[in-house]
């Protein structure tokens, strides 16, 4: 069974990077949710039936764990009100500045709407974000209409 | 930038894989960031607390102490470390929930009872050492001094306790409300 799950994990871990880098600040801190989002999937593992996607259990374990679990208050040197421009791709190896750009513009939004807008931009249907987050359909489609208006202010 | 191309950044971002090794080793709560720390101090007080209850009626003159004082100071000590045990088990969980919405409502029932009976619990264990130290001793000013001081430290502790337990909960009744807003309208 662990070998399953590794593959698994090892194949789908740009989701926890990705919603690691969404929810934490700093490098330190994403890596601790990195180990706790790995810690809680391989205990919730053994009741995974593959219902639903391999992907759709992970967000969903990754987000529970990314929003539920107690935050320690710190003051993050990587947090900026407006883009940091002076940061060059260089500054952290193999990062783009897109991705450096994405990240800090989705980290303006609050937690159940990086939860939405993870899911829609990796994909997800409207019926497949309601069944992960427990909104309805109609509800999915109203939070993404503000959260792109959202975006396209913060980054215009 | 468009939305699309954030679709694509998205799709595109982290290139810093990690090994199945470096995985594995994830799995295992020696390496966890916040339970191995959580598990060592359960470790540590638990042996602490056993020492001190096997000499303390030696040591602290426990056979000249009425029945009551010995009483409460084993009941609170084993209090406590039924505490620790119940929040070890109660955080190394998972978090449960067929939805992300239902999962937070859960687990904030699973924090507020925690956050309760943690509480109560580190409330009756330092009036239990109270009962104990200051039975039939008779009080001069210093040892008065003495309680007083103790209790303001015990009161700080539980304070700071509170505190922490109050942020975790309002935060997660702020998600909780936050993905019922629209829904209830």
């Amino acid at each position: 069974m662990e070998k399953e799950f590794l593959e698994i994990v090892h194949e789908h871990q740009k989701i926890v990077y990705k919603i690691c880098r969404l929810y934490r600040n700093s490098r330190e801190d994403q890596e601790d949710l990195f180990q706790e989002i790995v810690y809680q999937l391989w205990k919730s593992y053994p009741s995974f039936k593959r219902e639903s996607k391999v992907s759709t259990w992970i967000y969903r374990v990754a987000l529970n764990t990314a929003i539920a679990i107690y935050r320690k208050s710190k003051i993050s040197i990587d947090y900026f009100e407006e883009f940091p421009e002076h940061i060059h791709p260089s500054d952290e190896k193999t990062i783009s500045e897109n991705e450096v750009r994405l990240f800090w513009a989705l980290r303006k939004l609050n937690d159940s709407e990086k939860a939405v807008i993870s899911l829609y931009l990796e994909d997800f249907n409207y019926k497949e974000i309601a069944e992960i987050t427990g909104l309805s359909e109609s509800n999915v489609g109203v939070r993404l209409t503000r959260i792109k208006n959202k975006l396209k202010q913060i980054l215009k | 930038m468009e939305l699309n191309d954030l679709k694509l950044d998205w799709k595109n971002a982290g290139d810093d894989l990690k090994s199945e090794a470096d995985l594995r080793l994830m799995t295992k709560i020696v390496n966890h960031p916040s339970i191995k720390k959580i598990r060592t101090k359960l470790i540590i007080e638990t042996i602490a607390i056993l020492f001190f209850l096997f000499v303390y009626y030696d040591w602290f003159d426990g056979d000249k102490k009425p029945f009551y004082a010995n009483l409460s100071l084993v009941v609170g000590f084993v209090l406590y470390i039924v505490n620790d045990v119940i929040g070890y088990i109660s955080i190394t969980r998972p978090i449960r929930g067929t939805n992300l919405k239902l999962s937070l409502q859960n687990y904030l029932m699973r924090i507020k009872r925690l956050s309760i009976s943690s509480v109560i619990i580190t409330f009756l264990y330092s009036i239990s050492i109270i009962i104990f130290f200051t039975s039939v001793i008779t009080f001069t000013k210093e040892k008065g001094l003495i309680l007083l001081f103790s209790i303001v430290i015990v009161s700080q502790l539980i304070l700071l306790s509170l505190r922490m337990w109050t942020k975790w909960i309002k935060n997660l009744k702020l998600q909780v409300k936050d993905f019922n807003l629209d829904e209830e309208s």
